[in-house]
């Protein structure tokens, strides 16, 4: 019972700041802002940090701020907008795909809540998307190897274009690679990704290696993500072909490719997407969108950072 | 007042849980239009329930609903890929259902192997098959027809509100349906009776006539389709087909049976009391978000609630025997 007192005393009190908040019109306005932050992925590690990153932004920010994990239930994440949206939040925060979650947009947009997405994908009823930008990390890697290889030479291209985020990266590295005149795309790889992508890579690879068997034929392997990238160093290694100064490049910088990068070895980069930033960024974009601005542009990029041996650890 | 309690302690914990939510959130708790929502997030699970009372009453229990679920979301929107018309995709969906029913049905009727162990079984084997079906991925887009996605995203209007319109969402109007269908089943028809009848002793319903086999057979039928119902439902609601989808709704589904249990004379299954007991994890879920109780402590609470009714429901029934 006591909890149900305090509770009510709590709900009282936001009312009466959020009354003063409207009294004290814009700048305070941000303050003591109600705001939902729905997920079904919070147990994967990316998720958690922009999560908690949002979270820390917010608490400067004033806000209250409500994390609900539906645990991979999508379905979930529409009844709880509805939920939310009754209960009268001030804005909701989503990252899951935005055409599996129409009838919660629906919903917040009949309210005439403001919906921000952190990794969620472009739609009209979301006011911005905050993620990375994939041509810009396909464009970081692929000229990395061009210039390692001086410009010249074989290149193994891995690429997954049946899925959209990495089709892009496969877009950029093609046009990249086709600027210089003296790079060739020994073949264009798209891995069965079913077993996670790795072993599959190694075994393409093995068989690219058996039929380019002189040093040197093979310059590079560019790799969409970092799973391909893995398989490609494990087949180079086990055909004993790790000293021709083949170069290999991944795009996410997941743990395992960090290592593989800080060892030293033919992996030698990959991109980390700024997941820290965007958490914060969705919360800024979100008092952007509260503060009354209408936003121009509704996917918001955060800047990628190369990862080589330097920073890999 | 033990007696008073074993049978009105559940509703009267019901009757609470709204009261305690209402109280808390006057404005926005006890609205038509927030009810309506309910009903609707409910939808699915009722569905996945009701079929589940089925199998129950019978005393048998299916694990392999949920996987179900998922994997007749997928075979549609496989089909829709194919080029295959809504129709004709949901129909050959709802036969996955019964067939997958009635292979559980069986293995535990016919075979003999436990519920448990065969429903165990075939939760794998359903979910497997979908992960080969979807290659892992989910099926979303324009993969899926508009008119598919629109089906959980409309209703029967009501008139309107304070200037806004009121509907009933199809997805309630077609659980109420599918609920009201069952209850004829189980509750007006001699089929009902003797499934009934094989639950409170299966030996005296054999002797006395009753194709045991045959029917526990039948019952698993039910459960097939009402999962394949509840995973199109799903897959509407959220325009898109994941493989793992349905989880979610055997553990619930179960759950809402045995709270319904605890309200009704004898402790066996019934139609509407387990429609009460979904209501129970619906509300609960409306209101806990809307009072922003963390979500992992409602999975606490929600637990919590079920222990407390069936602990309440059998101390009350050992007291009554005693006397």
């Amino acid at each position: 019972m006591t909890y149900s007192i305090t509770r009510r005393g709590l709900s009282r009190a936001l009312v009466l700041a959020a009354g003063f908040a409207a009294l004290g019109g814009g700048a305070a306005l941000a303050a003591g802002e109600k705001i939902a932050v729905i997920t079904p992925y919070l147990s994967q590690p990316g998720t958690q940090f922009y999560v908690e990153a949002f979270q820390a932004r917010a608490k400067e920010l004033g806000w209250e701020v409500n994390v609900i994990d539906t645990q991979g239930d999508v379905a979930a994440v529409i009844s709880r907008m509805e939920d939310v949206v009754a209960q009268g939040v001030n804005g909701i925060v989503i990252n899951v795909d935005p055409s599996q979650i129409g009838a919660g947009l629906d919903a917040a947009a009949a309210a005439n809540i403001p919906v921000v997405g952190m990794d969620a994908g472009a739609d009209p009823r979301i006011k911005a998307n905050v993620t990375s930008n994939g041509y810009e990390m396909a464009a970081v890697t692929s000229v990395y190897i061009a210039n390692r290889i001086g410009g010249a030479g074989g290149v193994v291209m891995f690429t997954f274009d049946a899925f959209p985020p990495v089709q892009v990266r496969g877009v950029i590295a093609d046009a990249v690679f086709k600027n210089y005149p003296d790079i060739k795309v020994l073949d264009r790889i798209t891995p069965d990704v079913s077993d996670g992508g790795i072993a599959d890579s190694r075994a393409k690879m093995e068989a690219l290696l058996a039929a380019n068997p002189e040093p040197g034929s093979i310059k590079a392997v560019w790799a969409a993500w970092d799973q391909p990238a893995l398989g490609a160093l494990q087949a180079i290694e086990a055909a004993g072909r790790q000293n021709e100064g083949i170069v290999i490049t991944g795009i996410d910088a997941n743990p395992q490719a960090r290592d593989a990068i800080a060892a030293g070895g033919n992996f030698e980069a990959s991109v980390a997407q700024d997941f820290t930033g965007i958490g914060s960024t969705a919360a800024d974009t979100m008092a952007r969108v509260l503060g009354g601005e209408v936003l121009k542009a509704n996917v918001i990029y955060v800047p990628t950072q190369l990862v080589t041996s330097v920073n890999a650890k | 007042m033990v007696r008073f309690l074993r049978h009105y302690g559940t509703l009267m914990g019901m009757a609470a849980i709204v009261l305690v939510f209402w109280a808390l959130l006057p404005q926005t708790f006890m609205t038509a239009r927030n009810w309506l929502n309910i009903t609707q997030q409910v939808s699915m699970l009722t569905v996945v329930a009701v079929a589940m009372t089925v199998v129950m009453v019978v005393g048998d229990f299916d694990l392999s609903v949920g996987s179900m679920a998922s994997l007749a979301g997928i075979v549609a929107a496989v089909l829709f890929t194919l080029g295959f018309s809504v129709p004709a995709a949901v129909a050959v969906a709802l036969v996955v259902g019964l067939v997958g029913g009635v292979i559980n049905g069986v293995l535990v009727s016919v075979i003999g192997i436990l519920p448990f162990v065969a429903t165990l079984a075939t939760l794998t084997m359903y979910s497997g098959a979908a992960f080969i079906l979807s290659g892992g991925k989910t099926i979303f887009g324009r993969d899926i027809p508009q008119s598919f996605g629109d089906f959980a995203k409309s209703g029967l209007s009501l008139g309107s509100l304070a200037d806004k319109p009121v509907v009933l969402p199809w997805l309630t109007v077609l659980a109420l349906a599918l609920t009201g269908a069952v209850f004829v089943v189980l509750e007006l028809s001699t089929y009902g009776r003797r499934l009934y009848a094989i639950g409170g002793n299966a030996e005296a319903a054999r002797l006395a006539g009753v194709r045991v086999t045959w029917l526990r057979l039948t019952a698993y039928g039910f459960t097939g389709v009402g999962a394949a119902v509840a995973g199109l439902m799903y897959a509407s609601r959220v325009a898109s087909a994941n493989p793992t989808q349905g989880e979610g709704l055997m553990l619930n589904a179960i759950a809402a049976v045995f709270l319904g249990m605890t309200l009704t004379r004898h402790g066996q299954p019934r139609v509407l009391a387990s429609v009460l007991g979904v209501l129970v994890l619906g509300v609960m879920d409306n209101g806990l978000t809307q009072l922003q109780v963390d979500s992992y402590v409602r999975e606490v609470l929600v637990g919590l609630i079920i222990l407390l009714a069936v602990s309440i429901s059998a101390l009350g029934r050992k007291a009554i025997g005693r006397r």
